[in-house]
């Protein structure tokens, strides 16, 4: 270690080992990465995006461009990490990215050889013919050569979660303004949240050597924390970026809760909802682009003086200058001086500058170029008319600061130019944020604290709360002059925008070719386009625009700034979850039982539901299918159908209410009886359908199918509450609270007359469409409903949901002799296709009950939601009726979705005479079959045609048939 | 009584349980819940008072929470006495809703901080709307989701019975992590 100064808020007690490209270095406990490597002499620590150019530190925050690493290792390895902004936690594992060969023998800088070819807009002209190459050569040649690190490509092992606070005052920014609006509203009692990206708080305060009283700034900055930390309505949240502001005063921020590889928790996705907030960011200091800016050893002044005063390091091991263009530069040229570095002397651009202690100056002077390979070796200087060439292993460069206002544009707020501060402020930000301190302009740390403390006080006026008093320490109040400045002209390659490569010629060029506004501006050179979303290039890149347009800044344009502030991870915005856990899944009642069968699920929305049960010898899911279907056309099945939607309808006015829902009459079915029933949209179409139970005389239940089970009650509710208020009912979902069965086949009421409690099952007593509760399995409530899907002799039993389990495997057990059959999805859409029972692809919304078969359901005695509508002209007219559709060769497949057309017929729009709906292999029929919607299909039987699926390129030839395959006078359900 | 055997939504045979730092978490299949509509002005069930908006209320055996404009979740551990509770207001509907939500209980033995941490980091409410005696209908991890807190250390998370292990899930793998987030 050979950089390290005395001082500094690091604990030399706490020595830390990390290691950098394999090499073991050493650290202490509050160095950042940067301030470590720095320590140990190393200054080349990345290669740059487009030319790979050597890079070194520029920074000391997270605005850096250059020092981007790659942390960790294996499944660990998460690229383009600023290095300024990374705590050193002991065994880091730290790599240099985007470099073919060791860091410091790069075959990519080639790249910077040829880089006259690579100007910006290259791409765009170069790589135009042929066409074909661009995807297959071209984008993938370029793609490997640039770029930043290298995803893992393995899953992220670390744990990340999300949370919500809610306050009455956010604080961004732990700085001076940030401690001094927190403590104003902590004392008067608001709840506050503190948030700030480093993990120490004091901001800028820090980084400089001024006390405040006559305490240290460290040391009235752990008072205040401790203060804070104390109050039970402050929030203190360091190592937490806010990154975005969102709608309705919510802000986005992300807690870097653990940096151990393997911790329990990584990172927190905070979601802060705050009736108000402080902008309390900061300021981030400009360069001065000059020729060859960016060699490693050349960083911003201000980070330069934060390294030597916070973690007592210099970035060179010689002679150090600085270059600046106002009066905080030489404040970096005195803490440097005080720290015994020796100082080369300040370069100040404005003629007739004088030093503010006992050091060279350079009045009116510039730094026209540097040398040195891997590190900067020396500058030229121009001043007095002359060039001379300086020896210096490190250069600060302060072109003023910009205020970070990128928070405030996040609601489309474009900052406006202060041309005495010669920055931009933010002007019509979100409303509720309030910028403060270097943010808003106010540099000193007196402004910044009083600014602090008035956003505050503003903010609890607003809110009602009265402010406590909270006197503040006395701060530095230094008038900081600068001249504009923007950058030094001449040849060669200075640069603006670090992290894409972007210089001042580039920018030249870009004028050049028309590229006037700052948009064309930024999408040409992509400058400011790179993950630091150009905080220490895009001001300058206006100010070297303005001056080539000959225009003023605020002529020329102005930049606005997206979430998030800084990079997040995907995996934080996540949220947490990721497999099978990152939605819900619901499971039915007898889930287990099935899975224990060895059933395959299918996922129906959020719901598994078992979609066939594989036997042992069957290798083809439709064996089991076929199996399973067969099964209940012969003797009995069992299927779990609690997932289709189940509302429980209450109330004196509970018919006149479903009358108005239905289509069709529901208000005259009997008590104990179920009625089949459609409902449709507003607009005529149909959109659901099931059976509506009556169980009482102000008691229904009805039931809809598993995809609109939500949107069904939606609607209902929406009728009820916001249609007709005066009908006096009551709706509650009852979808989960019964796990319900069905028992289908013609050996059905056999196996149910073993469970029933003193239940009488024949027709006479208990018809098809019958309701009723009962009792089985010796007591356990129950209802019943004689309906059926498949076709044949069916009910379907419902237990409360804890019984469903134990009710499936009492049925199989009961019904071992009657040849019971569990089936999945598959064989009850088979069933189903068989019956011609329209489901989701016959009710797809663009249906009508005309088209199913059903028009004559739309009563016209009374009025229903749709019912007009489905009148109107141009619905009613549709030709289109549902049709059997039989495969001509039994075996050949008829795709679903393939649409009808007359044989011979061109596959054109204007031939299209239908679609195909549900398609499947039918083990009744022995053949494929099909249902669809066909033009003046009732009308048609018998014809043959084409279902083409030009996809695929197959043609079908289909035998139009009635849409019942089986029992089309319905007397097997009946019986 | 069914010879039945009920199962858990959890798919236990037993309420499951799990323990992380000072939270207890617990299933609760004991419960009996029961909606309840009234369209008159009735203010009380038996000797408890039905609860306003955001209220959770309790006396003796029973307790409720508001639901919507006359409607309320009532819970008892007597189903038979809640039923007869309900049946006995002129016009009151009821509907049994027991196995309608898996219902889990999470019990603090450090105060009420624990259930705040853990609250933060499930539901999007400022923490006055899961103070004791309050219910809310809220959204947690994707779910739609009953939240109740009984008492200042007893928060009460109900769901969809079929969403039990999702819910399961949230908030365990939430309670595990929070002495990671607390350490920092």
């Amino acid at each position: 270690m050979n950089a390290r100064l005395s001082g500094g808020l690091i604990d030399r007690s706490k020595p830390l080992s990390f290691t950098f490209n394999g090499r073991t270095l050493q650290g202490f406990e509050g160095d950042t990465l940067a301030s470590a490597l720095m320590a140990n002499g190393i200054r080349l620590v990345a290669r740059s995006f487009k030319y790979h150019r050597p890079r070194g530190i520029f920074s000391a925050g997270s605005e850096e461009p250059n020092a981007l690493v790659t942390l960790g290792t294996g499944a660990r390895a998460e690229p383009n990490t600023r290095a300024t902004m990374i705590r050193l936690p002991e065994g880091l594992v730290a790599r240099s990215q985007n470099h073919a060969g060791p860091l410091g023998f790069d075959l990519w800088s080639v790249n910077d050889l040829a880089a006259p070819f690579f100007a910006a807009g290259f791409y765009y002209k170069t790589f135009m013919w042929p066409r074909a190459f661009w995807e297959k050569l071209y984008e993938p040649a370029i793609r490997n050569a640039a770029g930043l690190g290298r995803l893992s490509m393995q899953p992220d092992p670390d744990s990340y979660d999300k949370g919500f606070l809610h306050c009455d005052l956010l604080v961004i920014g732990g700085g001076a303004a940030g401690l001094a609006a927190a403590l104003t509203a902590g004392r008067s009692g608001a709840e506050v949240v503190l948030a700030d990206e480093d993990f120490r708080l004091g901001g800028r305060l820090l980084a400089e050597s001024d006390p405040l009283d006559a305490a240290t700034a460290a040391d009235w900055v752990a008072k205040a924390e401790a203060e804070l930390r104390a109050l039970p309505n402050v929030r203190v949240m360091p190592r937490t970026t806010v990154f975005g502001v969102y709608d309705h005063g919510v802000y986005g921020a992300v807690e870097e809760v653990s940096d151990l590889p393997g911790a329990p928790l990584r990172q927190t996705l905070w979601r802060i909802t705050a009736k108000r907030a402080v902008m309390a960011t900061g300021a981030t200091e400009r360069h001065i682009p000059f020729r060859d800016n960016d060699r490693p050893g050349i960083l911003l002044a201000g980070a330069m003086r934060a390294y030597a005063n916070r973690w007592a390091v210099t970035p060179g091991a010689g002679k150090v200058a600085i270059f600046t263009n106002n009066d905080d530069g030489h404040r970096t040229a005195l803490d440097l001086q005080a720290k015994g570095v020796n100082l080369l002397g300040v370069i100040d651009s404005r003629a007739g500058a004088t030093p503010f202690g006992d050091y060279p100056i350079f009045a009116g002077g510039r730094v026209t170029g540097t040398s040195g390979r891997k590190g900067l070796r020396a500058i030229r200087l121009s001043w007095n008319g002359r060039e001379e060439e300086l020896s210096c292993s490190a250069l600060g460069v302060s072109g003023g600061w910009n205020p970070n206002v990128q928070l405030a544009s996040h609601h489309r707020g474009r900052p406006k130019w202060d041309e005495s501060r010669l920055a931009f402020l933010s002007h019509g930000g979100p409303e509720g944020l309030l910028p403060a301190g270097a943010a808003a302009g106010e540099g000193s740390t007196a402004q910044a604290l009083a600014s602090g403390q008035a956003a505050a006080r503003a903010a609890l006026e607003q809110l009602g709360t009265p402010a406590a008093d909270t006197p503040l320490p006395q701060g530095e109040d230094r008038q900081i002059r600068t001249e504009a400045f923007w950058h030094v002209p001449g040849k060669g390659r200075a640069w603006v925008d670090f992290q894409n490569d972007v210089t001042v010629k580039d920018i030249k060029l870009a004028h050049q070719e028309n590229m006037r506004s700052v948009e064309h501006l930024k999408r040409w050179t992509t400058l400011g386009m790179a993950t630091d979303q150009g905080k220490t290039s895009n001001v300058t890149a206006l100010a070297v625009m303005a001056e080539l347009t000959g225009r003023s800044i605020p002529e020329t344009g102005t930049t606005i700034f997206r979430p998030p502030y800084t990079p997040v991870s995907l995996a934080v915005l996540g949220g947490g979850d990721t497999g099978k856990d990152f939605r819900p899944t619901r499971l039915t009642p007898t889930h287990h039982w099935a899975k224990a069968q060895g059933a395959v699920f299918t996922e129906v929305g959020q719901w598994m539901r078992a979609q066939y049960y594989p036997q042992p010898g069957e290798t083809h899911w439709r064996q089991s299918a076929d199996r399973e279907a067969m099964a209940v056309r012969s003797a009995v099945g069992l299927c779990d159908v609690t997932t289709l939607g189940k509302v429980d309808v209450q109330g004196p006015d509970a018919a006149e209410f479903l009358n108005r829902i239905y289509c069709n009459m529901m208000g005259t079915v009997k008590v104990g009886k179920a009625r089949y029933g459609l409902m449709l949209r507003e607009d005529g179409f149909a959109y659901d359908d099931g059976t509506c139970a009556r169980m009482g005389e102000e008691h229904f239940v009805v039931t809809t199918t598993t995809a609109n089970a939500g949107l069904v009650l939606r609607n209902m509710e929406f009728a009820r509450q916001c249609l007709w208020p005066e009908l006096d009912v009551t709706l509650i979902s009852t979808t989960d609270a019964w796990a319900q069965i069905a028992v289908a086949g013609p050996r059905s009421r056999e196996l149910l007359s073993r469970v029933v409690d003193d239940f009488d099952l024949s027709t006479e007593a208990f018809p098809f469409m019958g309701c009723a509760e009962l009792t089985v399995c010796n007591g356990c409530p129950a209802r019943l409903f004689r309906i059926s899907f498949s076709g044949e002799l069916a009910y379907e039993l419902a237990v409360p949901a804890r019984y469903g389990h134990a009710l499936m495997q009492r049925l199989m057990e009961k019904g071992a002799d009657l040849g019971v059959t569990p089936y999945g999805t598959e064989a009850l859409s088979i069933l189903r296709i068989e019956k011609g029972h329209a489901a989701g692809a016959e009710l797809n919304g663009q249906t009508t009950a005309q088209m199913m078969g059903l028009g004559r359901m739309v009563s016209v005695k009374k009025d229903s939601i749709g019912a007009v509508m489905s009148r109107r002209e141009g619905l009613a007219q549709d030709g289109r009726r549902l049709v059997g559709l039989q495969a001509v060769d039994p075996q050949q497949a008829i795709p679903a979705g393939a649409h009808l057309l007359a044989t011979g017929a061109a596959q054109t729009m204007a031939n299209d005479q239908g679609w195909v709906t549900s398609a499947c292999y039918s083990p009744h029929v022995g053949g494929h079959i099909a249902l669809g919607y066909l033009e003046q299909g009732e009308a048609r039987m018998g014809e043959t045609l084409v279902a083409a699926n030009p996809l695929q390129d197959q043609q079908i030839p289909v035998r139009i048939v009635p849409a019942h395959f089986v029992d089309p006078e319905g007397d097997r359900l009946r019986d | 009584m069914t010879d039945l055997t009920p199962m858990g939504a959890l798919g236990t045979a037993g309420p499951a349980a799990a323990r992380h730092g000072a939270l207890t978490l617990t299933e609760d299949c004991a419960i009996t819940l029961l909606s309840l509509a009234l369209r008159d002005e009735t203010s009380a069930l038996a000797d408890l008072p039905l609860p306003g908006p955001g209220a959770y209320a309790r006396s003796g055996d029973l307790a409720a929470f508001w639901t919507g404009p006359g409607q309320w979740m009532v819970e008892s551990r007597d189903a038979a006495a809640a039923r007869a509770a309900i049946a006995a207001l002129p016009g009151a509907r009821m509907t049994e809703q027991s196995d309608g939500w898996v219902v889990i209980r999470i019990c603090s033995e450090a105060g009420a901080p624990p259930l705040r941490a853990l609250t933060e980091k499930l539901v999007n409410l400022p923490a006055e709307t899961l103070a004791p005696g309050r219910a809310t209908r809220c959204q947690l991890h994707h779910l739609n989701c009953l939240v109740t807190r009984p008492a200042e250390t007893e928060l009460c998370v109900m769901t969809l019975r079929s969403a039990a292990l999702s819910l399961w899930h949230a908030l365990e793998a939430t309670a595990r992590r929070l002495p990671a987030a607390a350490a920092t």
